[in-house]
């Protein structure tokens, strides 16, 4: 009765006071245009472009382009190698799902204990990840070579010499070696988003299970993996769309190869549109792929989202907070059932040995984490450090016969001693790849925080909730899509092999990751920080510039840290947008290394692979905590 | 329900010592709180009965029964964390049934018992709901119906009110208070609030630096404190402390403000300076300044008063405490 007089007597919200509502005031709309500007020109100009494409046919021969309708989608749909591609793309996808979960949520469990050297043993594990896939690829394939491979070395080594073989030969074994380098990239990020998870877990739900009569395997199924579900579900959709994207490591390690074996999606839209240049096709491929990002994200959600309970959520109860407890009245109260005590279970070990036991298989776990992670890290290193003719000897041997430098002599001086042209463009090459990433991240770190900033403070604004989503949709657009009118529009503005292109390039991944991860940097800080700059007498410039950038300087520094390592490691706009040492960043190097390589130029091609991986391997020691915010409050590195 | 019988409990953090060897007799369906400023180890204290921490040395028992030996899940006890600790991903009725379905309780017996529960405490309409869509003192009752429901040798809990709001809290101080008798609970219960173990306990065991202070029923702390810390912990506004000259066996003298007040009798009398009063709804506090030091006094009357009045306070001579100023224990 009471509340039905309330509503009544509760004057009505005027159509008008909702409408007066003020909307996001010009300076929102001036901070993001920059960024929604840029990004426009840089994706969706791209975008628009391979729309054209995908739409248009050309004759090869007498480059005359029609209007083709849908044709590219059917002629690619009829070819039988696009199933057996979508069938090892999906086998592809589901071993890395499969890999990095498993694999990355056992590293989390250990790096969640506390123990001496976790700050050492958590970059160990970030090595991995933060190496360009390129030289992941390098490693890795050097790793399982036929006659020379470190692999078949180790075996020789130890006199295992009958299970030498060349590793990436057959075409089964070769896609499951592929996924499985792809998995040891990636299971770090994996770690990573469950190691976040875990830490916000309150310790005291353990302890409650504890005391409720839960083991330590019933806590982890009906505590711990509960807990986890919105992470899981999380890097899942990171996983499949990384794995979807894949392109780098298979670019090195198989080319596709041998046969078909290894032909994914996105390695068939490469071949299709960059060798036999049949640019609608394969552009209607990097489309499906899109499409499959989408719904691999969509069924993601339907299986792991939250599920909303069918209880009588809408049936407001009444505020009880002040309940009366217990019998409301009668003195005592009966239990309807004497539980007995529960009986106490005897025990199979000895305390003791439990102790002993568990910390047995927590120091084995460590052991293999570092073996996972560091050991073929500390190869590449081992083999920079070896003579040239030692990595070419056979029968092949891990252990060399002296250690030298003269690799990097080689690769580091103009005239280091070597013959290869390949190693006499890696010092001109590390420098481009800092210039561009320092570049790029600069011009991203001032515009994008500001575009952050409004998409923090006014989420429900329509026109900047578009941005966003505009923004979000480029992170499963491949770059292989973006690659083709970037090179195209590239050549008519003459950018072709120049820094500043691939300035602009890396602008388009840089500049949608560093507003996302200003957005959630500025979620976290309070509005009241805002509204008491704006009372002491500061402009909406000068608060962000005076207050709001000041205090979000850690996550500026975590972003620009992040940002420079993807420019640093990205190798496909930086492989077709450049052909001469000019402006070849050091990936681009490397992969040229093997595409040209001769047999003697392994020596200098492990001394690069060793640069390439320095920034990445100083990054993951010196500012780890940067990296770890910047992966989780961006969270969209490949 | 059990006694709990603490012996020579101590427990250290490496070199650093945070129990000394603590004694305290629990009696069955006894209410006992563990009163103590933070980091005085009174959470340790409650985590080492519940088997969360190990103790270093001494015995803790059950009905007379050791359980060093014993894990945590097998010495059948239940704990309200101070944030709850209810399973975000299970409803309200799932968390109630928790424990129950650990010990592989039939299906008929668990729905029987946790509908027991929820009605106790008012969750009947709320059993489908997932922790989120609660109250906090909703959630604070679901902590302690998963607490009940299954009949434990004891109910500790650790400053379970802290997360409410005032009225809240006193309001839930009672019903927990008449929650425990009625099912003749044995509870231990943390708190560092003065006033809550005042109000809840059978007795109050004061814990200070890792130490028992005092170890007796509320009129006896609050009436005969044992020591200094223990005098100025309890009792709200605190204890005056009027210091003597530092030399040896040097009185310090307490008294409450409470018990010393303006125009009353007894033979313990101070004059001073009044600076200030404070209304505070059934009498005033008066602020006067007696040679240099603030003493707080109270009045039932302040016609013609005002600051700057000079004023005599007395205090009956059995109200009034005396302590070693060295040692701080009461003389």
């Amino acid at each position: 009765m009471v509340s039905t007089t309330d509503l009544s007597a509760r004057p009505k919200p005027h159509r008008t006071s909702r409408r007066r509502k003020a909307g996001p005031p010009l300076f929102a709309y001036l901070a993001t245009l920059p960024t929604l500007l840029l990004v426009a020109l840089v994706v969706g100009l791209p975008l628009l472009y391979s729309l054209w494409l995908v739409l248009h046919r050309t004759n090869p021969i007498t480059r005359k382009t029609s209007f083709a309708g849908l044709e590219n989608f059917r002629i690619v749909l009829e070819n039988p190698e696009f199933w057996d591609a979508f069938a090892r793309t999906l086998y592809f996808v589901g071993f890395s799902l499969v890999g990095t979960t498993v694999i990355g949520l056992g590293m989390a469990l250990l790096l969640n204990t506390a123990f001496r050297g976790r700050g050492i043993m958590r970059s160990v594990m970030l090595v991995p990840w933060a190496m360009a896939p390129i030289s992941v690829g390098v490693l890795w394939s050097f790793i399982y070579a036929g006659d020379f491979g470190s692999l078949n070395a180790l075996l020789n080594d130890l006199g295992l010499s009958a299970l030498t073989m060349p590793w990436l030969g057959d075409g089964a074994r070769a896609l499951n070696l592929v996924a499985l380098t792809h998995v040891w990239n990636q299971a770090p990020l994996t770690a990573l988003m469950l190691l976040a998870g875990l830490q916000s877990m309150p310790s005291s739900l353990h302890r409650a299970a504890m005391l409720d009569g839960a083991g330590p395997v019933q806590r982890f199924y009906l505590i711990t993996l509960p807990w986890l579900k919105p992470s899981l579900l999380f890097v899942s959709i990171l996983t499949i769309i990384n794995a979807l994207m894949a392109f780098d490591i298979i670019w090195i390690m198989t080319r596709g190869g041998p046969g078909q074996s290894t032909t994914v999606f996105a390695w068939l839209g490469y071949v299709t549109s960059f060798q036999f240049l049949r640019f609608g096709e394969g552009a209607a491929i990097l489309y499906i792929l899109t499409a499959l990002s989408f719904v691999a994200a969509v069924i993601i959600v339907l299986v792991l989202g939250p599920r909303r309970r069918r209880a009588a959520r809408s049936v407001d109860l009444p505020a009880d907070e002040k309940t009366s407890l217990g019998s409301h009245g009668s003195n005592r109260i009966r239990r309807p059932y004497d539980l007995p005590a529960p009986a106490i279970r005897p025990a199979l070990l000895s305390p003791a040995v439990k102790t002993w036991l568990g910390r047995a298989g927590f120091r084995l776990g460590i052991g293999m984490l570092f073996i996972w992670s560091a050991v073929p890290v500390l190869l590449l290193l081992l083999m920079s450090l070896t003579p040239a003719t030692d990595l070419i000897k056979l029968p092949a041997s891990l252990v060399p016969s002296s250690v030298t430098l003269d690799n990097f002599k080689a690769v580091l001086f103009p005239d280091g001693g070597t013959t290869s042209t390949q190693a006499k463009r890696v010092p001109l090459s590390l420098l481009n790849s800092f210039l561009v990433g320092a570049i790029s991240v600069l011009i991203a770190v001032s515009i994008a925080p500001f575009a952050g900033y409004v998409f923090a403070r006014w989420p429900k604004a329509k026109i900047f909730q578009a941005g966003l989503w505009t923004m979000l949709f480029t992170r499963m657009t491949p770059a292989l899509t973006l690659v083709l009118p970037f090179f195209v529009l590239f050549r008519m503005a003459g950018l072709l092999d120049t820094r500043s292109g691939l300035v602009i390039a890396h602008l388009s991944i840089l500049l949608p990751l560093i507003a996302w991860m200003m957005k959630s940097t500025f979620e976290g800080v309070p509005k009241s920080l805002d509204q008491a700059a704006i009372i002491d007498g500061c402009s909406r410039f000068q608060m962000m510039v005076r207050v709001l950038l000041p205090v979000i300087r850690p996550g500026l520094v975590a972003a620009g840290i992040f940002g420079f390592l993807v420019s640093w490691n990205e190798f496909l706009f930086a492989m077709i947008l450049t052909s001469t040492p000019d402006a070849q960043t050091i990936p681009v190097v490397l992969a040229g290394f093997l595409s040209q390589a001769r047999f003697h130029e392994y020596g200098p091609l492990f001394a690069a692979s060793v640069l390439s991986v320095l920034p990445p391997v100083i990054i993951a020691f010196v500012f780890q905590r940067y990296l770890v915010q910047g992966a989780l409050s961006g969270a969209v590195k490949g | 329900m059990s006694s709990i019988t603490i012996q020579n409990v101590s427990k250290a953090y490496g070199d650093t010592k945070v129990l000394h060897s603590l004694n305290l007799d629990i009696h069955e369906g006894e209410f006992v709180s563990l009163l103590g400023p933070s980091g005085c180890g009174k959470s340790t204290l409650l985590f080492c009965v519940a088997g969360l921490e190990e103790i270093t040395d001494g015995q803790i028992l059950f009905d007379g029964q050791d359980i060093a030996a014993r894990n945590p899940r097998d010495r059948n006890i239940a704990l309200v964390f101070q944030d709850y600790a209810l399973y975000p991903h299970m409803s309200v009725r799932e968390n109630i049934a928790f424990p129950l379905r650990r010990q592989k309780i039939d299906a008929e017996t668990i729905h029987g018992q946790v509908n027991w529960a929820a009605d106790m405490l008012g969750l009947t309409k709320l059993l489908d709901r997932s922790p989120a869509e609660l109250s906090g003192g909703q959630r604070q009752r679901v902590a302690v119906g998963r607490a009940v429901v299954r009949n434990p040798a004891a109910l500790l809990m650790d400053e379970p009110l802290s997360n409410l709001d005032a009225s809240l809290r006193v309001h839930m101080r009672t019903e927990i208070k008449r929650l425990a008798r009625e099912l003749g609970l044995t509870v231990l219960f943390v708190t560092h609030d003065q006033e809550e173990a005042m109000v809840m306990s059978d007795r109050i065991a004061v814990l200070a630096g890792g130490h028992l202070q005092q170890f007796a029923d509320p009129m006896t702390i609050y009436r005969k404190p044992s020591n200094r810390f223990v005098a100025e912990f309890i009792g709200s506004p605190t204890m005056n402390m009027l210091p003597d000259a530092g030399h040896p066996g040097a009185v310090t003298l307490g008294v409450r403000p409470h018990d010393l007040t303006l125009g009353g009798s007894g033979g313990f009398s101070l004059d001073g300076r009044l600076t200030l009063i404070e209304p505070a709804g059934p009498h005033y506090f008066l602020d006067v300044e007696i040679g240099g030091a603030m003493i707080k006094a109270t009045a039932s009357d302040i016609d013609g008063l005002a600051p700057g009045a000079e004023v005599t306070l007395r205090a009956e001579d059995h109200r009034v405490y005396r302590f070693d100023s060295t040692s701080g224990a009461a003389i």
